[in-house]
Parts: C-alpha cells; structure tokens; sequence
C-alpha cells in the first residue's frame, strides 16, 4: 500500500485521467515506425534516440522463400562463396574439429507456451517468418577428403539431441550444449559416429518458457572452462523476474567437476562467443532488447569482462533505463558497462568468429566476422548479411563492412537467414543459413569456376 | 412473453425490440452481454493489483479477461447484427446503452493491445487508466441508462 499511495501522488496522476489517456492514446497512434540510417549505430557510440512504447508494436518480416536453383549469396570482388553442403533440418550453429571435419548443429527451439494472447500472434509471425521449421536435433558431420572444398563424407555423428547449439572439443571430450544440459562425449580422432550415450556436465537453464533457448558455448584457451552463452527467458522481465535466475548472463563451467559461476551478468542473450586471439579475452554477440523502437536497442559484439554487469532488463547502453522494469534496481544501473561496440538495432547476431586464418585476403586477419540473421520488427529490415568488424590490438578498430549479403531477394523476401559461423581448417569462412537449410563455404576467388558440391 | 427482468434485461411493455437471435425464444443479446462487463470489471481489479504488487500474473489475469470481454462482445455484436437484419420490431435501445456499451467495448480493444506491452508498462500508466475509464464509461452508462429506462420508461435496457 505503501508503493500505491507513492504512486498515486506522483505528478503523473494528479492530472484527469481522461485527459490524459486522450493525450497517451494520440502519442501512441503519432509514433514513427521508420528506422534511420543503421550507420549511425555502428560503432562505439551508437546515436541512440528517444525511448518509444507502442500500440501496436511494429512487425516487419522477410517472408522465407528459400533459394532458387543456382542462387548463392553475394561476396565482394576477391572472394567467392559457395554452397559447402545442402538439404539440413534448421542448420544453427557449426563447429571445426582439429582433422577439418565439420560439425553442423540442426536445431531449432523447444515449442514456446503460450501465456499471453499475444504469445499466439508472436507464433504465426515467427512461422511466417520461418522461424518454425522443425529443427533436426542433432549433429552432422561433414568430411572433405580431398581438400577441394566439397564434403564428400557425410554422417549423422548425434541425434535425438534437446535443441542443441554450442559444440566445443577439449582433448577427446566433445561438449555438447543442449538448451537444458552440458552433455560430455567420448570423440575418437577420425570418428563419424557416437554412439556413447554421453555423460551430464551440468543442467542449464531450459523449460518451460525457455523463450531463447540456444546455448552458446566456446571453451577457455587452456580447455579448463567452459564459457556458456545463456540468454534471457523474456523480451524484458514479461514472464517475471524469477524466470530469469542465472539467464541473460555468461556462465564459466568447470570443466573437470560441472560446478559454474556467473562470469558476467546482464547480457540479454549472448548468441555467440569467442576468444580474440591476440589478447585471449572473451567476446561476445547480444541481441539486446525490442518493442522501444526501431532504432532501439543497437545489438552489440563486447569484450565480456569477469564480474561485469552490461545492463539487461533494467537499462541498456550503460545507465539507460527501461521503464518497463520494475521494481528497477538503481544499485545495478550504476555499474552497468556500455558495451563496447554496436552493430545497429534489431539485426539479431547470431555468430561471431575471430579471423586467424590465411586462405581470405589479409584484411581480414584479426578481425570478426558477425553473422545479422535479420530485423523482424523494424523498417526498413536490417541485417541479414555477414558483417567483418576489423579489430587492432585486441580491439574494433574500423566501422563493420558487409561480407556476405544476397540473403534478401529484390523484393525483401528471405532466401536465407545467416547463424553459426565457423572458421574451416584451410581458412575459409563457414556460414550455417537456417532458411536456406545450407552452410556456405566463403573462400578467396580463384581462377577457374569453383567446384560444384556433390548433392 | 413473460420476461420482466432477465439478467439485468426489462422489456417494457409491448413496444419492445424483439430479439430474432433467440435460442428457445429467449434473447441473446441481453444474455451475453454482462458477461463482457464482468470481465472489463474483473480487469480494473486486476490491474490494481498488479500495480501494487508488480506480480506478473496479475497483468496476465488483466489481458485474457479483457480479451475475453471481447470475444464476448464479438458474440453480442453477432447477435445484434442478427437482431437488426432480421428483426420487424425492433425499437431503439436506450442512448446511453447503445453508445456507452460500445464505447467501453471499442475502449477495451485498445487496452488489450496496451496490455499486450511487455512488463510493468503493459499496464502501468496507461493499461490501469483505461481499464479505469471503462469501468467509469460502464457505470455511467447503467446510470443513465436505468434512469431513462425505468423512471421515464423510454427504449429498453441491454
């Protein structure tokens, strides 16, 4: 009662309530729904505009057509890009083992409860979308034996996995992170099959909201810890704030005894993770909040610091608040650190892989590639390409320059939608496209037509 | 026709409307109608507890009452269309029933998709005001509306 009689006399009631719903009903109806100039938000100080709340909260999605025969998405000069392999249920992420074979994680999301009218609407969209497909639940592995670039081995190395997405190798234990568990696999060198029914690490946090399910996870440069992506099981605290216990944070798992700690805390979903080489810190891609704004709030690639706080639910971008929080929590608001480099509001990261390679030009070496899997709420769309930021001494040095693009056809339908991204043994950039149902092999242009995959 | 007073309905002597969407001759209209009201009412309380207790399942209880409030206001307005197409004797309801209870109703709709924010703002301010505003719009209406229908005996209830 005490919170009742605060509220009741703040200057926001002592005006007629009838006015002053008039006056909030005509603000809703006069919002701009364009987005600007995402360039705007690149960078290390994004423009960020004034905080918007809808009526109706604008949708714009990519209706998911797939791609024709022959179509491929685009590179700049100096590349060329092809398909690695076709036909996946749903490929999300990928994983490179030491001998070259390439994981490809098929998966999509357990089925979402509905709790809210609204949780109907939000089903159709995402299915409109093709958000929906069901997912394979395991993982394929693929073997280019010859080294022309084409797989010529393919076999299902897991299956009847729970909507797996992080995959990591340490010595001869293959981690899987399914969207409820850290499951351990005995992998043998060379091995195209497992058939050991695996070992629990650790439960992570899964059902039944679980509204972003995937799991990232990269292990520690010297394989002692596992560093798990773990993202917010609402848009901003809907579903309450008890649902959201060890989420929208990274974990750090032990690997020998599958005890964790929080490594860093409000990160509202932290897709993908990696080290950079030359400092060996974490980095990270999160998809930051929605339903403010087209141009709220930028999504952002982070250094991810032990013990830091990045803003999620109660504020974004350092010490912006979210009105939509509450109770809010000014103690934690006040350590909130700005993330230190935005890629653009509502382009969705999904991938991040630091670039140490040598098969792509020199250009790109050190730098990040940044898989957008695309804008559903915001005109006009916004990501869906592939994204290098280029980084010097261990940090984003230059403004994020579009790689792969020709995800979105003439008429901004979705041929593909780029996720998990993999840097391959020889060099060359691996992208998983889960509209398309294919991984793309991005390598440099070589004379000569490239080589056409076995289908 | 024997009806005097059904669920809050009087039909006034025999110059009636005479509803032509009946089930066993009744109305269904009338019938349906304090449904909706029930569940626009059931949200003001609601939201008042979620505001003072920021729970979650308040603001959830909020949002299917009003949606359901809707779809039985959906239902009423089928019945009335039916009524009015159909119907040979129909006699204008009360003013203020015919305007207030759509009113409130068109005033719902809106909540419901403020409702349909995420968080705390999905009702607090605006959600709570208009789901105040409806109550008040609702209480205004059987006000007037009684008065003129049982003290000056012009056009009928819902």
């Amino acid at each position: 009662m005490m919170r009742a009689f605060k509220l009741a006399h703040s200057p926001k009631w002592s005006r007629p309530a009838v006015l002053l719903a008039a006056v909030s009903l005509l603000a809703l109806t006069g919002c701009d729904d364009n987005g600007g100039d995402p360039m705007k938000q690149i960078g290390a100080n994004p423009v960020l505009p004034k905080l918007q709340q809808y009526f109706i909260p604008p949708i714009r999605i990519a209706r998911a057509v797939g791609w024709g025969k022959d179509e491929t998405p685009t590179v700049p000069q100096g590349l060329q890009v092809q398909a690695l392999a076709a036909g996946f249920e749903h490929p999300r992420s990928l994983y490179v083992l030491p001998n070259g074979d390439v994981l490809v994680v098929e998966s999509n999301g357990p089925p979402a409860p509905i709790s809210r009218p609204k949780d109907i609407i939000t089903g159709w969209v995402q299915w409109f979308a093709g958000a929906k497909a069901k997912g394979g639940n395991r993982i394929t592995l693929l073997r280019d034996t010859n080294g022309d670039g084409i797989p010529e081995v393919r076999t299902v190395l897991l299956d009847h996995l729970n909507s797996p997405f992080g995959v990591a190798l340490v010595g001869h234990d293959l981690y899987v992170a399914n969207t409820d568990a850290i499951v351990r696999y005995p992998y043998q060198d060379g091995q195209t099959k497992i058939t050991d029914p695996g070992t629990k690490l650790t439960d992570l946090p899964g059902g039944p909201i679980d509204h972003h399910w995937t799991k990232s996870m990269v292990a520690s440069p010297d394989g002692s810890k596992l560093y798990v992506g773990v993202g917010s099981n609402s848009n901003i605290t809907e579903n309450g704030i008890g649902a959201e216990y060890e989420r929208a944070a990274v974990w750090e798992v032990d690997r020998a005894s599958g005890a964790h700690r929080i490594f860093a805390s409000g990160l509202r979903n932290p897709t993908g993770l990696a080290f950079e080489p030359e400092t060996s810190t974490l980095w990270a891609v999160v998809n930051e909040r929605d339903e403010i704004g087209p141009d709220l709030v930028p999504d952002y690639l982070t250094s991810v610091k032990d013990g830091g706080f990045y803003g999620w639910p109660y504020s974004y971008y350092g010490q912006h608040i979210d009105p939509r929080v509450e109770p809010q929590r000014p103690d934690l608001v006040a350590k909130a650190i700005v993330p230190d480099y935005a890629l653009s509001s509502h382009v969705a990261p999904l991938g991040v892989a630091m670039y140490n390679g040598t098969e792509l030009p020199p250009n790109y070496r050190g730098g990040a590639f940044v898989s957008e899997h695309g804008s559903w709420d915001r005109t006009p769309l916004n990501g869906y390409k592939v994204v290098f930021v280029p980084f010097s001494g261990g940090k984003p040095s230059d403004l994020a320059q579009d790689v792969v693009t020709g995800f979105l056809d003439a008429n901004d339908h979705a041929r593909g939608r780029p996720v998990g991204l993999a840097i391959d043994r020889t060099g060359g950039l691996l992208i998983a496209d889960d509209v398309g149902d294919t991984v793309w092999r991005v390598s440099s242009a070589r004379s000569g037509s490239p080589p056409k995959p076995a289908s | 026709m024997q009806h005097t007073r059904v669920t809050g309905t009087t039909f006034v002597g025999d110059a009636n409307p005479k509803s032509t969407a009946k089930p066993r001759g009744q109305p269904l209209l009338p019938m349906l109608v304090p449904f909706s009201i029930a569940c626009f009412a059931g949200t003001l309380v609601t939201d008042l507890v979620y505001w003072w207790t920021a729970a979650v399942m308040w603001e959830r209880f909020s949002i299917w009452l009003i949606t359901a409030g809707l779809i039985i206001a959906g239902l009423a307005a089928i019945a009335g269309l039916i009524d009015l197409a159909v119907g040979k004797r129909i006699r204008t309801l009360a003013w203020p029933h015919a305007v207030g209870y759509p009113l409130a109703v068109v005033l719902s709709l809106i909540n419901a998709f403020v409702h349909s924010r995420d968080a705390y703002t999905a009702v607090v301010p605006t959600g709570l005001m208009l789901s105040a505003l409806v109550v008040l719009v609702l209480l205004l209406t059987g006000w007037v509306g009684s008065t003129l229908v049982y003290r000056y005996r012009m056009g009928a209830a819902i």
